[in-house]
């Protein structure tokens, strides 16, 4: 039981930062129809750039850890936004109405551009970072000394998700730019004759997607302690996961199937094999696509003749 | 099956007896309760205001929609006859219904002839003994092929494509791409052929020369036609029989002499209030006699 | 109106909005390399720290705000100037000193890449047609033109393939290149029946090959069977995995496909790395067994008991090189069988059926087309390919691990379909020569080797999205002959 619960702590927490990075490939596939390859990328790009920002701030002095959390989520979110809007920029714009598997080439293209580019300029070994957040809570302590725990770190992680989440549905439910974005989703020609700036709605979807996969790799950086330019790939792979569990196109849905990742993949390296945790995502990707590629929240597509 | 034994020891025998369809979308009752026949050698036209269900019909019939209820028998050539809402979307082209789409839908990258070549398919696919002999380049696919070619040229010819054959199918006319498709269609030796708004972009010379073009096919072939059109003039000047369907349930039915007076078909086309004038465009294609506008 | 004209009445408002535009690009410039070239983390005593290089960010800025301003000046008709411009700014570069030389190699691209857009713009100005549309008919001819040539090319350079062992120069290194390539183009041919024919984004490919090489490594290894017993079996077990997964996903769509088959190939790369009591696990299998003379002869020098040698058999004296080139023999000979088959089944009812359902599936079903059985046979051919690639590259080896089937060598398979262009088989060799062969030739560089390559990627689909060479041939003509065909294409641009 107390296994259990400090499975679901671990998965919960886990869920929470797979779900914001599924949000960057729902809110894309909504709009534009495509499976953005390079978003586990621009994760990863956000990591690296929240490694760098610790490192800087602590050279600087500011040690205070509210501080300096806050600073590095600012500039991560910054910079990554850039590379978000860079990339749809160079590699998806120009393929607006290319035969539909042409998007998606330049999009592992770009991935492996990106993956490589980092390597090169930051070289390939991991990135330690010292703690940032230490401590937290006892739950409950068992006789024979085993503890559950919440730590301060999960804690933050968690909260800080439900916040962005609460704030970015009330960004697409209330204000313009989110009525241009679901305009653009139902049909983007209508949309741009209603003088709705459809490039610019674009971009912007993919800037908010990116800064969301910043805040995910921020949060990663302080909870691993360790990364490395490969990790977009796996996470990448798992977020597109989630994205299609939740139902594509949804954005509770992505919260809702980052979360069921998360826990099935904590609970699987905690009561069956470690080495197979992410044979149990790619098991539950093909399963979904295969018997329900509508997703939890997703609505049926129906082939028009 | 007596149903079609009586009918087929009348003049034409029945092709397609659609009885009692109904197809539901969600809440939405598309097609209500629609039962018809198609006759070989006769043009079966389904005429109907926009959203009518016309196209809901025709996507049961071909097996793209599965319908919600009814039955759906066709007799292939061979006498046996099928329950097409019981077969997968494939074999319905394989017991002899062809059919075009309204938005035309030909393998554009691929050559005019290739388009007809794909449509015989299944004779080829067994002819080339499912490759082997194609591989082998043994005579007997040879010969397939070649007889393929010939089926191909005399469609060409019966469409006036012969010339750009070689053509790739996506750089046609308009006009030649709806001509296409239906030599495709007919290039699957249909029993039925099934034609979804195929004067839908033509100019009146062109929609003339369908006309021939699908007459000659009845009375050549000795096939059954069965249209979706919203062109009255096509409709009146070819149909032998006609279907009349307005918000999923059909309300007339029969020659187009007597449909064009049916007082169902006007109201539903022209609205509820009757004092209205004609616009005279469509008390011509319709042939009605408009009050005040004399004979 | 002329050129000249547009240009003196908009000039006094172009520079402003240029310069503008060109500033923007250079804040986004400085915005992407400000962390990641600017601050490189390295390793300390302390722990992590940062050095600084913002000269080169300084210098990337630069260029970058130059190169859009050359861009954006090309664009509003100054081309004739902006062409100068960057051949001078060429030579500059080539003699100017950089602190790195990936500096230089970026700034003499870029410089050519404006210099190209302005001749090209140049070139339009000039001769009417502009526009996409012009750019893809000329592409278009152009590949028109290789396919003609390839007509009596290709059986030159088969020859040459023939010859090659033989020639003064083929030393041991010319010959395992030559192999690498041939493996490379198999694979690619392999490939390009799902991706390029029947028009299915297959983003696992190399599972096959990895099903095709383990089976051959097991199967030695277990039960001792010989290469030759192995191969086809190794085939035909790739083709049962083939329609294994294909059954269940070939009815989802494109991109969904696509993401399905990339998880089948993880997951069986997973498997095969964690399974270590059956495949070795990370160590992989080492010591497979390499192929003898068809069963009848050995390549050693002495031979087990009641073998023979293939030195003695044909009197030659004995030498290691002897097995290379039957290995070199044997993958030449798949690969021109993987193309005869491909180029004769194209024009057979399953090949054309495979190109009209990427053109159209709904009409496809109409035609009574099982579109399901036709697909899987696409992808189980495909796969079995892939499955006697692998049984080479395992007897070639020696040594097979995980590590040689993982995402990127899809990956990079799936480039060399993209890049020549998709359905085009002398498009597989050429863009092989280029992703494998110019890699191999510049070692040196071989850092930025993926690097290129990902751009390579994204800079073909953005400029040609459907390849280099991809020109379709009809399968069969009604109208024969060169004149007809020569005809048929002028009347077509006319249309």
């Amino acid at each position: 039981m107390e296994y259990f619960l400090q499975q679901l702590i671990n998965g919960l927490t886990l869920g929470a930062i797979y779900g914001l990075i599924a949000i960057g490939y729902t809110m894309v596939y909504g709009i534009i129809g495509m499976i953005n390859f390079a978003h586990g990328e621009i994760y990863m790009i956000g990591a690296f750039v929240a490694v760098i920002a610790f490192i800087v701030l602590g050279l600087a002095g500011i040690t205070w850890a509210p501080a300096a959390i806050a600073l590095v989520l600012l500039l991560s979110m910054a910079f990554t936004a850039v590379y978000g809007w860079t990339v749809e920029r160079f590699a998806y714009r120009p393929l607006r109405g290319a035969p539909r598997l042409a998007p998606l080439i330049s999009a592992i293209g770009m991935s492996i551009l990106l993956q490589n580019y980092v390597q090169l300029l930051q070289g390939a070994r991991v990135k330690p970072i010292p703690p940032v957040v230490q401590g937290g809570f006892t739950i409950i302590e068992r006789a024979d000394g085993f503890a559950v725990n919440i730590s301060y770190l999960q804690i933050l992680i968690i909260l800080t998700t439900v916040a962005l989440m609460a704030g970015f549905t009330a960004l697409i439910n209330g204000t313009p730019l989110g009525r241009a974005q679901r305009a653009c989703e139902q049909d983007k020609k209508m949309a741009g004759l209603l003088g709705v700036d459809v490039d610019r709605t674009i971009s912007l979807t993919f800037v908010m997607g990116a800064a969301l996969a910043a805040v995910a790799g921020v949060m990663v950086t302080m909870y691993y302690g360790v990364i490395d330019f490969f990790i977009g790939f796996l996470a990448g792979v798992k977020a597109f996961t989630a994205a299609v569990l939740g139902g594509i196109g949804s954005l509770p849905g992505a919260m809702l199937g980052g979360l069921a990742i998360g826990l099935i993949e904590a609970f699987w390296s905690g009561y069956f094999s470690i080495e197979y945790k992410d044979v149990a995502a790619f098991s539950i990707l093909v399963l979904v696509l295969i018997f329900r590629p509508t997703g939890l929240l997703g609505r049926p597509e129906i082939e028009k003749v | 099956m007596t149903a079609l034994d009586t009918a087929a020891a009348t003049a034409a025998p029945v092709l397609l007896k659609v009885e009692h369809l109904c197809m539901r979308f969600g809440g939405l009752l598309a097609v209500n309760d629609v039962s018809f026949t198609a006759k070989a050698g006769q043009i079966t036209a389904v005429i109907g205001p926009n959203g009518a269900g016309k196209t809901t019909v025709f996507n049961c019939i071909t097996g793209f929609y599965r319908p919600s209820a009814g039955r759906l028998s066709f007799r292939g050539d061979d006498g046996t006859v099928h329950l097409l809402e019981r077969l997968p979307g494939y074999r319905i082209a394989g017991i002899g219904v062809a059919r075009t789409f309204q938005n035309i839908r030909l393998f554009p990258r691929m050559s005019v002839l290739e388009n007809l070549m794909v449509a015989q398919h299944r004779p080829l696919m067994r002819a080339s003994a499912f490759s082997v002999a194609g591989l082998l380049g043994l005579p007997s696919y040879r010969k397939a092929e070649r007889e393929g070619v010939e089926l191909a040229r005399h469609w060409l010819e019966r469409t006036g494509l012969v010339d750009v054959a070689d053509w790739e199918a996506g750089n046609l006319p308009y006009g030649a791409q709806r001509r296409l498709e239906i030599a495709r269609a007919m290039c699957t030796r249909p029993q039925l052929l099934c034609l979804d708004e195929p004067a839908a972009g033509l100019n009146p010379r062109e929609s003339a020369e369908l006309a021939d073009l699908l007459r000659s096919i009845r009375d050549g072939e000795g096939i059954g036609v069965l249209l979706i059109e919203h062109d009255m003039s096509v409709v009146m000047t070819i149909s032998d029989h006609v279907v009349v369907l307005d918000y999923g349930r059909k309300i007339a039915e029969g020659s187009p002499e007597a449909v064009r007076s049916d007082a169902a078909v006007i109201k539903a086309y022209l609205g509820e209030d009757e004092d209205d004038p004609l616009p005279p465009e469509v008390a011509a294609d319709l042939g009605v006699r408009v009050d005040g506008e004399g004979a | 109106m002329t050129a000249a004209t547009l240009n003196a009445g908009a000039s006094r408002s172009v520079l402003p909005a240029a310069l503008k535009e060109a500033a923007i690009a250079a804040v986004v410039a400085l915005a992407l390399t400000l962390p990641f070239v600017g601050l490189r983390t390295v390793d300390s005593p302390q722990g992590l720290t940062v050095v600084t290089r913002f000269g080169e960010v300084a210098i990337a800025v630069a260029l970058v705000f130059i190169g859009r301003l050359g861009l954006v000046l090309v664009r509003e008709g100054y081309a004739a100037a902006v062409l100068g411009a960057s051949i001078a700014a060429a030579v500059v570069f080539w003699l100017a000193p950089f602190p790195t030389p990936p500096l230089r190699v970026i700034a003499l691209g870029g410089a050519g890449v404006i210099a190209i857009r302005a001749a090209l713009k140049l070139r339009d100005m000039r001769g009417g047609a502009a526009g996409q549309q012009a750019r893809d008919n000329r592409a278009d001819r152009f590949a028109a033109k290789v396919q003609e040539l390839t007509r009596w090319l290709g059986p030159l350079v088969v020859l040459f393939a023939v010859a090659l062992p033989f020639m003064p120069f083929a030393g041991r290194s010319v010959i395992d290149i030559g192999i690498l390539l041939l493996t490379y183009i198999m694979l690619g041919w392999g490939l390009n029946i799902i991706v390029g024919y029947a028009g299915l984004l297959d983003l696992g490919y190399v599972a096959f090959y990895a099903v095709g090489a383990y089976s051959y490594a097991l199967l030695a290894q277990y039960f001792g069977w010989s290469f030759w017993a192995c191969l086809p079996l190794a085939g035909v077990l790739a083709a049962m995995a083939g329609l294994m997964l294909g059954f269940p996903v070939l009815r989802l769509r494109g991109d969904y496909f696509a993401i399905v088959t990339l998880g089948f190939g993880e997951i069986i790369r997973i498997v095969l790395l964690n399974w270590y009591d059956f495949t070795g696990g990370p160590n992989g299998i080492s010591g497979i067994p390499r192929p003898d003379f068809f069963g009848i002869a050995d390549f050693t020098r002495n031979p087990a008991e009641g073998k023979v040698a293939f030195h003695e058999m044909f009197g030659l004296e004995f030498d290691p090189l002897q097995r290379i080139i039957f290995l070199y023999y044997l993958i030449l000979v798949l690969a021109l069988a993987v193309n005869f088959f491909t180029l004769r089944i194209r024009k057979l009812p399953i090949g054309r059926a495979w190109e009209a359902l990427r053109e159209d599936e709904i009409a496809c079903t109409a035609l009574g087309i099982d579109r399901t059985r036709i697909k899987l046979a696409a992808f189980s051919i495909s796969a079995m390919w892939g499955g006697f690639a692998g049984a080479f590259f395992a007897t070639r080896q020696g040594f097979i691990s995980p590590e040689s089937f993982t995402f990127l060598e899809s990956a990079i398979i799936l480039a060399i379909v993209v890049l020549g262009g998709m359905g085009s088989q002398v498009g597989v060799v050429v863009a092989t020569l280029i992703v494998i062969g110019l890699p191999e030739a510049f070692r040196e560089l071989s850092e930025y080797r993926m690097l290129a390559f990902g751009m390579g990627m994204v800079l073909i689909m953005v400029w040609r999205p459907s390849g280099l060479l991809a020109h379709r041939e009809p399968t069969v003509l009604l109208h024969g002959g060169r004149d007809a065909r020569r005809k048929r294409a002028a009347a077509e641009a006319r249309a």
